[in-house]
Parts: structure tokens; C-alpha cells; sequence
């Protein structure tokens, strides 16, 4: 986690209450936040629906994007809880790298790992199979936790809601399929947690799909 | 990019053609290229084919795998006799310490391709691409609003004043703020009332109520709304006047979708589908006033008992009003196209009517109401040609202003 002096939070801290707005998806963006305390909700509206994007937490980086573009927010995001963060302008941003080469290196961590989030997202999602984009949530969410041992049965705690936003599908029909795998004793459902029995079998399945896909 | 590299950092030779990692690797060495040349092959997941890149001497490579702690996406593999330079993540943190442009470079870099991505998976998702960011807050603005989410309406309302003042839209935006700091136009504290479903809620749904018992809905003139809740400034025209008292008390519309039709029954005129067939042969022969007349004798009629006549009676006034405003006399055509919009709104006609009040706005040169009831068609589902009319309609009405 990100050791700022304190003397930071009176120069750029600024604190939300429960429910309020901290940015706004379109909204022009010159700044970026670093979350000291309180949890905040990243959403987007889709379809005139409210959805949630991520959930982010103390030591966590939002509206980062905007330091080096010049591009409107591409979500809008709410405090959770009671709220405190360093706020720092674009601007700033030269300065604040010198004063905190940390913060550099921290950001380049959080880049890194979305950019591999997203490229791993969106191989799911050029999948064509439901059954099979499916399979590739759940290695996924297998792979995030990198002391999983592969061989063995191991427990996602995910649902059936999260797996359908994985793979971009409804959750209806991400329902489905995972009833299927169930019904084939491939995997057990909870209702917090799935177990997969083997996830060497999806791997197999998943990298056999992902080959024709191109040929 | 030479200074800064001291220390405990190792060059290591290899010969050509030796592979450095491979596509899969899990490791946490980054790597500069100091003399030689390396190949970075990889395949391109959205189209599968397979890219080279060559790495420039002093460049950095296996950066965002290492940092990322997730397997090598390329094979790196030398050309020639190459010396590379392999840092570990400490030794790589402690160099980006001492180096704050190397920093913003490559910031850039990855920040440039997470765009990219995220734009990719938006397409693969088929969430449009094709948007101006000032609607697309204003209309966050419409959602929280119509959520009856009032802080955060008001916070998208007033960053869309802040940054587009002066257009058609800030005035609306300016208009809501007022509502919502007049105690907002549902039941305090927002969410109050289920049925204040869409867009504009400016009056007291009480009226609406009181409105809806009455028994002939031919030609009606809406209450007018409890004074305190107006926000509309009155406007100079013609006969925006009448226009304003109906849409102030129209803003509540939309959505008492549980409102029960049958239930109203009152006198049935009989043989009623065959004279609704007469008047849509008549309209579609754009015999607009003879049209008129069969259709204002159902609604004359009142409400039909007979269950399955619902239908022709709420068409009847949809093609009336249409009728109407082809004779372009908009306020007998916006009444009819009101009762539609306010009490039918589970007509498959309902979708029509808003779009004709839209028209019928923009007829009287009311371009910002032209523009909320284009914009709510938008919002009405299914997606049907009436979106794509009305999206041409906000353009043309943005553009001309």
C-alpha cells in the first residue's frame, strides 16, 4: 500500500460522504485519486441501467486514465462509505511523480495488471461458444489466484451473475450452462461458490476452441 | 537511458537465435536490450495473427508481465549476438525510482493500450462506440433522475452546465436542478412513487390521478399543477402557453403502466372495429379530416365495454391526433396524443405519441421540449425506426440552433 506523507491530505485530500458522486461517466476529467479510506463503486450506465464495474478499496487508484489523455470519464464513480482521498490534477502530475516515485512505480503496477485483465476478458468474450466462454470465466477466476494448485478440485467464489458479466452474457443463459456442467459432475454449484473438479478439462476444451478459431 | 542502470544488475550475453522466454513464461525479470537486436513475437487475440515487434536498444521489455506477475504473452528470441541487461522487480522499481521520465513513458504507452483494449471489448460487447459525451452526461443526468436518485442527477445536471452552457439541453438540465431543489418533483426523498417512472416529473401526481377519473378524455385541458411546483418559465408564443400548463402537468407522465383500461368501462357504442377500419382506410388515404370525424366519434363514445374494443378506442386517439396534426392543429392533436402519453402509456401507440408531441414541440419552435421528447422516444423500448428518427431529430435540432 502507498505510504503518503500526511502533509499530502491537506493539500489534496478531499473526503465524500455515503452515496455521493465523486465523477461522472463523460464528464471531462483532469484528475486522479488515490482512495486512503473507504470503499467506492465504479459503474456505467447500460441500457438505462445502473451496472457495476468494480468495487475499489484503501491503496487503490481511480481516474488515472485522465492524467495522460484527454478523454471524457468512461465510468462514474460513487462512494461507497465515508470516503477519503488525494485528489491530484493532471498538472501536478511531474511534480508529484518527483516528490513520489512510488506512486510512478504503483501506477505502472495497476496499469499493467488491468491491461492483462481486460486482454484476458476479452479472449473470453471472442470465444463463440456460450458452454465454452463459460469454461474460460472459470479459468479465469482459477488463474487470479495464483496459489491454486491446477491438479486438484478448487473452489471459485464467484456466482453464476458474475460469471454471466465475465462472458458478457445474461445471467439466465450463463445459469444454464453452468446447470449443465453441474448436471455432468464437472462442476458443484453454491450459491456463493462454484468447485470445479478438474480445471485441466476446461484448459483442454478452451485451448482446442481458441486454435479454430482462427483457422 | 544509460544512467540509472548501475548496481546489482547483470548483463547477459546469449547467441543468436536463443529464445530469452517463451509465450507462457511465468517470471519477474524485466529486461533492457543493450547490444544486439530482439524479436518479439506474439499473437493478436481479437484476429489471431502473429505480430513482430522488434525491441530497440535501451528499451525495455517484459515489463508489464513481470509487474503484472502473469504469464509472458511473447516469445522474446535475439538475432545476432545480444547483450540484455535483467533486473529484477526490485532492481527495476529502484531504476524507475531515479527515473521519473522513464515513468511517464511508458505510462503513456500502457495507458494508450488499455484504451485500445477497453475500445475492443466495447465493440465485442456491442455497446456503441458512436456517442457525443454532452448528451451522454445529460442523459446520466435523466437517468438518476428519473431513479429519482436526486443527488446525483443534480451533480450530472450541474457538470453539464458547467461544461455545455448555453445549449438546449442546459436549459433542461437547469430546470431539473430547479425541480430537484424545490423539494424534487416526487415525494421527498426520492423513489417515493413507483409510478413516476420516466423523464420530467414536475407536478404532483395527485392531478395526475384526479385526471385519470375523469370520464371523457375528448379535448380535455389538463389541471393545472400546484403553482409552488413549477419551475417552468412561461414562454412567448403563439400558444405555448396552453402548451406549457399541459406539459408542466405532463412532466409526471409516462409509466402507470399498472393503470387498469378495462376497468373504465362505460357506454359501448356498438360495431365499433368497423368503423375504426373506415376511419384507417380514410387515414390511409391521407383523408385526413374525414379520418377525423370517425375517429372522434369513438372517442365521442367514451370508453368501450366490450374488452377487446380497448384497443380501437386508444388507437382512435392516436389516429385523431395524427389527423390533427397534419391539419397542423396542435393543440387539439397534443390533448390527444396527452391522454395516450399519460394514461395509455401500454399502448404499442404509446411510443408514437411521444414522438408526435416531440414533433408537434418542434412545430412551435420549442426546441428544447422538442428535443426531452425525442430524447425520451429514445428511452422507450423496443429499439425501432422511431429511435433512429428521433436521434436524426436531436441532431438536426443541435445543429440548428
Amino acid at each position: 500500500m502507498l505510504e503518503l506523507d500526511e502533509k499530502f491530505f491537506g493539500r489534496f485530500g478531499v473526503e465524500y460522504s455515503p452515496n455521493q458522486i465523486i465523477f461522472c461517466e463523460y464528464e471531462p476529467g483532469y484528475e486522479f485519486y488515490f482512495i486512503q479510506k473507504g470503499k467506492v463503486r465504479i459503474v456505467k450506465i447500460i441500457n438505462d441501467r445502473e451496472k457495476i464495474i468494480d468495487v475499489l478499496g484503501p491503496g487503490d487508484v481511480f481516474g488515472e486514465m485522465a492524467i495522460l489523455e484527454e478523454q471524457p470519464r468512461s465510468a462514474t464513480v460513487i462512494a461507497i462509505d465515508n470516503v477519503r482521498v488525494l485528489k491530484f490534477h493532471r498538472d501536478n502530475f511531474d511534480a508529484l511523480l518527483a516528490g513520489n516515485p512510488q506512486l510512478a512505480y504503483k501506477l505502472l503496477l495497476i496499469f499493467s495488471k488491468r491491461i492483462y485483465d481486460q486482454k484476458r476478458r476479452l479472449m473470453i468474450l471472442l470465444l463463440e461458444e456460450p458452454s465454452v466462454k463459460v469454461m474460460d470465466v472459470l479459468i479465469m477466476l482459477a488463474e487470479q489466484n495464483q496459489q491454486y494448485d491446477f491438479e486438484g478440485e478448487l473452489t471459485l467464489n464467484t456466482t453464476a451473475r458474475q460469471v454471466a458479466s465475465w462472458a458478457g452474457m445474461a445471467e439466465s443463459e450463463a445459469q444454464k450452462e453452468l446447470t449443465h456442467l453441474a448436471r455432468v459432475d464437472k462442476i458443484d454449484l453454491f450459491e456463493d461458490r462454484i468447485v470445479v473438479k478438474n480445471i485441466r478439462d476446461f484448459q483442454r476444451v478452451v485451448t482446442s476452441r481458441r486454435k479454430n478459431l482462427y483457422s | 537511458m544509460t544512467n540509472g542502470i548501475q548496481g546489482g544488475i547483470r548483463p547477459r550475453s546469449y547467441k543468436a537465435g536463443s529464445i530469452i522466454y517463451f509465450e507462457g513464461d511465468k517470471s519477474e525479470y524485466v529486461y533492457i536490450l543493450k547490444t544486439g537486436r530482439v524479436l518479439l513475437t506474439y499473437i493478436k487475440i481479437d484476429t489471431g495473427e502473429e505480430v513482430k515487434e522488434e525491441v530497440r536498444q535501451g528499451e525495455f521489455f517484459g515489463v508489464k508481465s513481470a509487474l503484472g506477475k502473469y504469464p509472458r504473452e511473447e516469445t522474446a528470441q535475439t538475432i545476432g549476438e545480444t547483450v540484455v541487461l535483467v533486473l529484477s522487480l526490485g532492481d527495476f522499481e529502484r531504476m524507475i525510482l531515479r527515473n521519473v521520465n522513464v515513468v511517464r513513458k511508458m505510462l503513456r504507452v500502457f495507458s494508450n493500450q488499455l484504451r485500445r483494449i477497453g475500445k475492443t471489448v466495447r465493440t465485442v460487447l456491442g455497446e456503441s462506440e458512436n456517442v457525443n459525451p454532452d448528451l451522454e452526461l445529460f442523459r446520466i443526468g435523466e437517468h438518476y433522475f428519473k431513479a429519482g436518485d436526486f443527488n446525483k442527477a443534480t451533480y450530472a445536471f450541474k457538470k453539464y452546465l458547467e461544461y455545455y452552457p448555453g445549449t438546449e439541453y442546459a436549459r433542461i438540465a437547469m430546470e431539473r436542478i430547479k425541480t430537484i431543489s424545490s423539494g424534487g418533483p416526487a415525494p421527498s426523498g426520492g423513489g417515493g412513487s413507483d409510478d413516476l417512472g420516466d423523464f420530467s416529473m414536475e407536478s404532483d401526481s395527485d392531478d395526475m390521478f384526479t385526471f385519470d377519473e375523469a370520464p371523457a378524455p375528448k379535448a380535455q385541458t389538463a389541471p393545472k399543477p400546484a403553482a409552488s411546483n413549477k419551475s417552468e418559465p412561461a414562454i412567448a408564443s403563439e400558444f405555448s402557453s396552453e402548451m406549457d400548463d399541459f406539459l408542466s402537468d405532463d412532466n409526471s407522465i409516462d409509466d402507470f403502466g399498472d393503470f387498469d383500461l378495462d376497468s373504465e368501462a362505460s357506454s359501448a357504442p356498438s360495431g365499433l372495429k368497423g368503423r375504426f377500419d373506415e376511419g384507417e382506410s380514410l387515414f390511409k388515404r391521407q383523408n385526413f379530416p374525414g379520418a377525423l370525424e370517425i375517429f372522434q366519434g369513438i372517442l365521442d363514445g367514451g370508453e368501450p365495454a366490450k374488452e377487446g374494443d380497448g384497443k380501437y378506442f386508444v388507437d382512435s386517439h392516436y389516429y385523431a391526433g395524427v389527423c390533427y396534426y397534419e391539419m397542423k392543429k396542435f393543440k387539439e392533436s397534443m390533448n390527444l396524443f396527452a391522454e395516450i402519453i399519460k394514461n395509455r402509456s401500454d399502448s404499442e401507440k404509446y411510443k408514437g405519441a411521444v414522438f408526435y408531441a416531440g414533433q408537434i414541440f418542434e412545430a412551435a419552435g420549442q426546441k428544447d421540449k422538442a428535443i426531452t421528447y425525442y430524447n425520451k422516444v429514445l428511452n422507450i423500448t423496443p429499439n425501432d425506426s422511431l429511435n433512429g428518427m428521433a436521434m436524426d431529430k436531436i441532431k438536426a435540432l443541435q445543429r440548428g440552433r
